[in-house]
Order: C-alpha cells, then structure tokens, then sequence
C-alpha cells in the first residue's frame, strides 16, 4: 500500500472511531422516523435541570474563565503522483507525501479585570511530527513553534477607547481579497491556508477609537512594522533562492505606519474613509553587491487613500472597496508566501485598486459569496527603458467564490472556495466538511485542487491535488 | 451561513424572551381576546430586559417510558439585552454574546429588528478571527423563506414569532386539564397568504387560564401530521411575570429536541441607548462595564 493510500485510510478510521465514540449511548430506544405520537409519551422534565441548579449557584468571575483552550491535530497532504512539465524535456517530480502532521495549542485569554481595562492575550504552540515538512527541515526531529498572537491592553472610558499591544486592524468590505485589508502583514505558510483571516499576523500598535453620536473614528500607529515572512523551508512555497531570504535590516532605524477611518452606519448601509502612510508588507530581495552572502531586503513606503461602502438588500448584501496608492513598487512581486525576486525595474508608480463582490444567503442553510480584485498601475509606461516591461501591467488581480450549505442545524457544514487570477491563468478549488461532533470536539476535512498554465506562479503546483484533515477539542 | 443563523435566530431572540405573562381571571374571553392577552403580554416584557439562557440540543430516544436524549446534548449559552424603540416601542434593538460553548465564546450580534414591514431588520455580526464588524444581509422577517433556526437549535423563528394575529383563524376547541392545569384548547390555522410563510398547516396551543402560558403545542403539517410538539415546563414567578423557564421542543420528523431554559430574566432594565451600538461588539472594556452596571440594577 502507497504512503498516501495509508494516509488516507489513516484519516478514514480516525473520522469513524471518533464519531462512533462521540455517538455512543446506554439503552435509549432510537425512534423510527415513522412513529406517530400520542400523548403517551411522558418527558423526563429532570432532562436539562442541571442548568437550573447551576443558575441557583452564586455566580463567580475567576480569573481563569476567561481561558479559551483549543487543541489541534493535522494532517495534509499532497495525494496525486505527477511531473511538472517546467521546460522541453525537463518534468519536476511532484509525489505523493504527507507534508504536515503536527500538533497545535490555541490559548486565548480574555479578562476585564478592573472596570473599563481589558487584557486579551492569544498565541499558540505546535510540534511538528514525523513527515511533517518541519520535521524534515529541522534534520529529521520534532520540531517546535511557539508564537504569540494577540498581547494587548485596552482601556475605555466616554466615548474613547485606547488598544496597546500586538493587535489587528482590518479595513475593506469584501470578503478575502479586499484591497484595502492591508494593514497586518499575512503568512500563506500552506495550501489549507486559503481565508486571509486565518493568514493575518498580529503587530505591535497603539490603537484610538472614538464613538461619536452619528458616527466613529479608529487611528492607528505602529511604531514597529514588520513585513511578510518568507515562505518556510520544505513548506509547499518555499524554493531554493540564489540568495539567502533575510529579514528587513533596520539598522537603527525608526519606521512608523499611521493611519485613520472614518465609519458611518446609515439605515442599510455602512460607508468609511481612510488615509494611511504605510510600508508594502512585501519586501523587495536585491542580489548582494558582493555576489555572495544574503539577499538585500529593501522596504518601500506609500500612502493609502481609500473608500469602502456595503448596501443589504434583503438577503443581498453588496460590498464596495477602493483603494489609491501613491508611490508602490512597480516591480513587487506580490504572491501570497512567496517573496520578491529581484529585477530590473525598481520604478515608484501610483496605483488604483478596487474589489467588490456581494453576499446572497440562498436560504437558511445556504449562502455564496463572491469577490472580485481589479487593480492598475498608473502611468505604467513611463521611465521604462526600451524592452523593460512590468510584471503586472494592464489590470491584474483575482477573483474569490465561496460557497456553503449548513446540514443538521450547523452540525455539518460544507463548504467550496473557487479562487482564480483575472487572466485565467490558474485555478484553486477548495471542497471542505467541517463536522461538530459536540460542544468540545470538531473534524475538518478539505480537498484542495489546483490548475495553472504556464503563465500563473501557481505553475509549480499544476494538478496538485491535496488532502488534510484536523481534529479539534476546544474548552 | 452560521452568521446567517445567528442573525435569524437573533431577530426573534427578544421575542423568545418574553414567553408569557400576566395574571388574568376573566372567564368570558373569546379565543382572539386570549391570544391578544398573550401578545400584550409579551409587548409589555419585550422593552429594556437582560437575560441569560441555555439552549440544548439532541437526539431524541426512549427510556422506561420516557422522551430522553439519546446523545449527550449541545450546549450553548448566552447573555442578551434588548429594548423596544418607535411607535408603542415595537422596534426593537438587541445585543447578544455567546458565552459557551468554548469555540463560539465571544461571537456578538447587534440587532435591529423594525415592525413595519417595509423596512429590512438590520444585523451586525463580530467574529474575532474576523477582526471586524461585519453586516449581515438577513432580509425582513416577513420574506418568503422558511423559518430560521433560532442559535442551530429545533427552534425556528416561527415558533417564536409573535403578532399578526389578523392572519390567523382562531378557535376555541375545548376547555380542558393539562400538566394538572386548566387550560384553553386553542386551534389557530393562517390564512391563504400567511399559509405560504409557514411550515405549518395549523397549531393546537394548550394555555394555562390563570397563567396565560403555553403548556403545551402541537404543529401539523400540510398533510395534518403532527411534526413538532412544544412542552412548557418549570413555571414560575420571575421579576412578577409568569414564565414558563423550561421549554422544550421536539421535531418528530428529525427526532431530535431542543431545550430552552432561561436562567435569568430581568425586565425593568434602564438600558443606555449607547449600549446598543456597533460598540458593544468591538470594545470588550466597554461591553464588560456596562454589563456590570446593568447586573447592578438587578441587585
């Protein structure tokens, strides 16, 4: 038997022992669907008193309620033996191999510990098992991660709210690929990593919130701005680069990131506008002037103007973002874990940039969403050299559908994420289960597959096909 | 979609509060005077109320006789505040936060739930993963679509609705004992327009006279088979309105129930109008401060 066919029956017994073990019960006899009721049947009224006696109890507020602990196990991996056809008479093997297989803690910790303070706290640890990439990559041993999220103090007091700490800030509507949800820099380390809610790393910053009668205002300084992180060495992103991928040089130097909104809800309709002076999360890596040693990281600075607006009609809810951007890079090579290449070009440009889409709930049960990026770099032409041409010219960005259907009251959700460029030139499909089998312990399983040409950066992963599967006990 | 059910489940949550109150002794009520009794009722405990309660769901089996789980039920519990706005207050605006199970803990919703039936109730959802407020598109209460699940549970917003009692024939059926209690047999059976809004072909409500409280409710399909049975239990005197504390409801065709227990119920509640804002959901130093000098006024 192939290691993914072991893989697989792997994850198929463990789905089955847990939900047999979960359904277990003594001596209660299961009704056909076909039975009639009478006024026979008696209810055992005791059945949900436990709920009373504890309401009966005097209430406690200890400190270590306000723990949120949740336990992880993954597996995933790639299930379809195929070449990648890079050049005539060059195929790169892609085989069949478990790529992660790793244990994770999730700690949360939320405590309002004096009237008007909040301190919330969230990190997580992981150890990386046998055949876990990480495994590989630390010589063939466990390998452990520790990582802190979210480490902030907020005081609220009037109509002012004051976060510091290691904290989130999201701007935009849409759903996924917002163009203005660029503020926190993000980590796509794997392919089951496909929502940005899930890849958004945490920074340090002072946030003010201001609550006015009609409407609100939320400013933020970052006093240390940190950049995306190179992909991982042996995750599904990483290649082996020329140069060593550093880390940004700071070399003494102090960086800074402001920015403000401006929200107003009307009866509908929620609208915003915002300004920020910002550092691209992508580095851009120069070859070292010495030939030899690390790739430089250089940083670039721009400043964000931007709109953002939603309108519910009935079950539809439209969603509207743009974005103006004064002095990108031209040349950044933005895919999510992987890192800017160097080039020939190193133009400062502005830049447009919207994403819509909209939200329909089908029914109770179903709901589908869709998201579209469009952005253009202005100018575009101007300072290019004879034969020197952009990497993203004309208009560029990628579209985003998701679709889910909620089974047996939320019990089982299934869930599709089609996710493609705007040239056509790949295609990442995503079909998920997620299973609740209590109040404590959940299962996920997704199939990721994904399509490309020759001219998509997904080309290195053309008809991959990939299984993973999660068990989760949260208390 | 789960934030779809959370804004269903939540628009008819303040409703869900309210089940039944008020003493009354007039012995020659016609059928349409007892359910408006029970609406006034509850309009009269909709406005300015923080509640606690527990929502369990499972499947259902017998034992020595008896409907019982035959799983270990799904928990969740919450914390609501809500109050009533406009003309006679029949808006509405609430606030809701689950407090269990772990996984769920810290999801809001902020509510507003209108009357007329022109303007969309409007819902705001906070997932911290999400790292926003976030408006959900849950459309009127009055659309054509079959009733939501109230918070995942056997609880529809159906079950919960109140009003538009104009839409009903209602009849007195038969003066009779149930759970050692007289009550009034009611059947009320929706008019052709309301008919294609609901589940339910006709329902058999079983009220307490001197209580005005639901002991029991039978629903029928379109075919006159029974489908869902609701059973009211645990009644009591709470902040001097009758409350039946325990209601469970069983689905006959899924056979699985759900159990709705409120804990706590406080009515009387000087709510501040900043309380129920997008606010509440975002500031977790704001929400907690103010949740302390509400449970203040209960003490």
């Amino acid at each position: 038997m192939s290691r993914s066919r072991i893989f697989v029956a792997s994850i198929a017994v463990l789905y089955i022992g847990i939900i047999s073990t979960a359904g277990a019960q003594d001596d209660v006899l299961i009704l056909d669907e076909d039975v009639q009721f009478d006024a026979d049947f008696g209810f055992d009224d005791d059945l949900f008193g436990a709920a009373f006696d504890e309401a009966d109890s005097p209430a406690t507020n200890f400190w270590l309620d306000g723990f949120t602990i949740k336990i992880s196990q993954q597996f995933s991996g790639q299930i379809n033996s195929h070449g990648v056809d890079l050049a005539p008479g060059f195929s790169l093997p892609r085989k069949s191999e478990l790529e992660t297989n790793r244990l994770g803690i999730n700690i949360r910790y939320q405590n309002s510990f004096a009237a008007g303070w909040l301190l919330q706290a969230s990190g997580h640890a992981k150890a990386y098992w046998k055949d876990d990439y990480e495994y590989k990559a630390n010589g063939d041993s466990i390998d452990t991660e520790f990582r802190i999220n979210e480490l902030f103090v907020q005081r609220s007091f009037d109509q002012h709210s004051l976060k510091l700490g290691r904290q989130t800030v999201v701007w935009g509507e849409t759903v996924g690929n917002s163009v203005l949800d660029i503020i926190n820099t993000t980590e796509f380390r794997d392919f089951n990593i496909i929502d940005i809610e899930d890849a958004r790393l945490n920074q340090w910053m002072l946030v003010w919130d201001y609550f006015g009668e009609g409407s609100n205002f939320s400013s933020f300084i970052n006093l240390y701005p940190e950049f995306n992180p190179a992909a991982v060495r042996g995750s599904p992103f990483f290649f082996e680069p020329a140069f060593n991928l550093s880390d940004y040089d700071r070399d003494g130097d102090l960086l800074v990131e402001v920015g403000t909104q401006w929200r107003k809800s009307f009866e509908g309709s929620d609208i915003a506008f915002m300004a920020a002076y910002l550092y691209e999360n992508q580095l851009r890596y120069e070859d070292p002037l010495s030939g030899v040693g690390d790739a430089i990281a250089e940083k670039n600075d721009f400043l964000l103007l931007g709109f953002s607006a939603n309108r519910a009609i009935g079950k539809l809810l439209l969603n509207f973002d743009l974005a103006y951007s004064h002095d990108v890079l031209a040349d950044s090579f933005n895919f999510p874990g992987t890192a800017s290449l160097s080039n020939p070009v190193n133009l400062k440009k502005d830049q447009i940039g919207t994403s819509f889409g909209f939200e329909y709930a089908i029914n109770n049960d179903q709901n589908v969403s869709l998201g579209i990026q469009a952005q253009t770099l202005l100018d575009e032409d101007e300072g290019l050299l004879p034969g020197q041409s952009l990497i993203n010219d004309g208009i560029f960005g990628s579209w985003l559908v998701r679709y889910s259907n909620s089974l047996r009251n939320g019990d089982l959700v299934i869930s599709s994420t089609l996710q493609g460029d705007l040239e056509a030139n790949s295609l990442l499909a995503l079909l998920g289960v997620d299973y609740t089998i209590d109040d404590n312990w959940a299962v996920n399983a997704q199939i990721i597959s994904i399509n490309s040409n020759d001219d998509s950066p997904l080309l290195l992963f053309a008809e991959d096909l990939r299984l993973a599967a999660t068990i989760t006990y949260s208390f | 979609m789960q934030n779809y059910v959370l804004s269903k489940g939540l628009i008819s949550l303040l409703a869900a509060l309210l089940l039944l109150p008020v003493s009354a002794f007039s012995q020659e009520l016609s059928p349409r005077e007892i359910m408006d009794k029970l609406e006034d009722n509850r309009r009269a405990t909709s406005n300015s109320a923080l509640s606690r309660m527990q929502l369990s769901t499972c499947k259902f089996g017998v034992r020595d006789g008896k409907i019982t789980c035959a799983e270990r039920p799904r928990v969740k519990s919450l914390e609501s505040v809500g109050k009533g706005y406009g003309l006679d207050l029949k808006d509405t605006k609430s606030v809701a936060i689950l407090l269990e199970p772990a996984a769920e803990r810290g999801i809001g919703m902020l509510s507003f739930n209108y009357d007329d039936g022109a303007r969309d109730n409007e819902s705001w959802l906070y997932l911290s993963a999400l790292g926003r407020v976030k408006r959900i598109a849950s459309g009127s209460s009055d659309d054509e679509t079959e009733p939501g699940s109230l918070f995942g549970s056997e609880f529809t917003t159906e079950d919960q609705d109140t009003g538009k009692l104009d839409e009903y024939q209602i009849k007195l059926l038969e003066e009779t004992v149930e759970a050692s209690r007289e009550v009034w047999k009611i059947e009320m059976i929706p008019n052709q327009e309301r008919a294609r809004k609901s589940r339910y072909s006709r329902t058999v409500m079983y009220i307490d006279k001197e209580r005005f409280i639901e002991l029991k409710v039978e629903m029928y399909d379109r075919y006159d088979k029974e489908i869902k049975r609701l059973l009211g239990s645990r009644v009591e005197l709470m902040n001097g309105i009758w409350i039946a504390r325990s209601t469970t409801i069983m689905n006959l065709v899924t056979n699985r129930l759900s159990n709705m227990a409120f804990l706590e119920m406080h009515t009387g509640i000087e709510v501040p109008d900043e309380f129920l804002t997008q606010r509440t959901l975002t500031d977790a130093a704001f929400r907690e401060t103010e949740l302390e000098k509400l449970r203040a006024q209960i003490n």
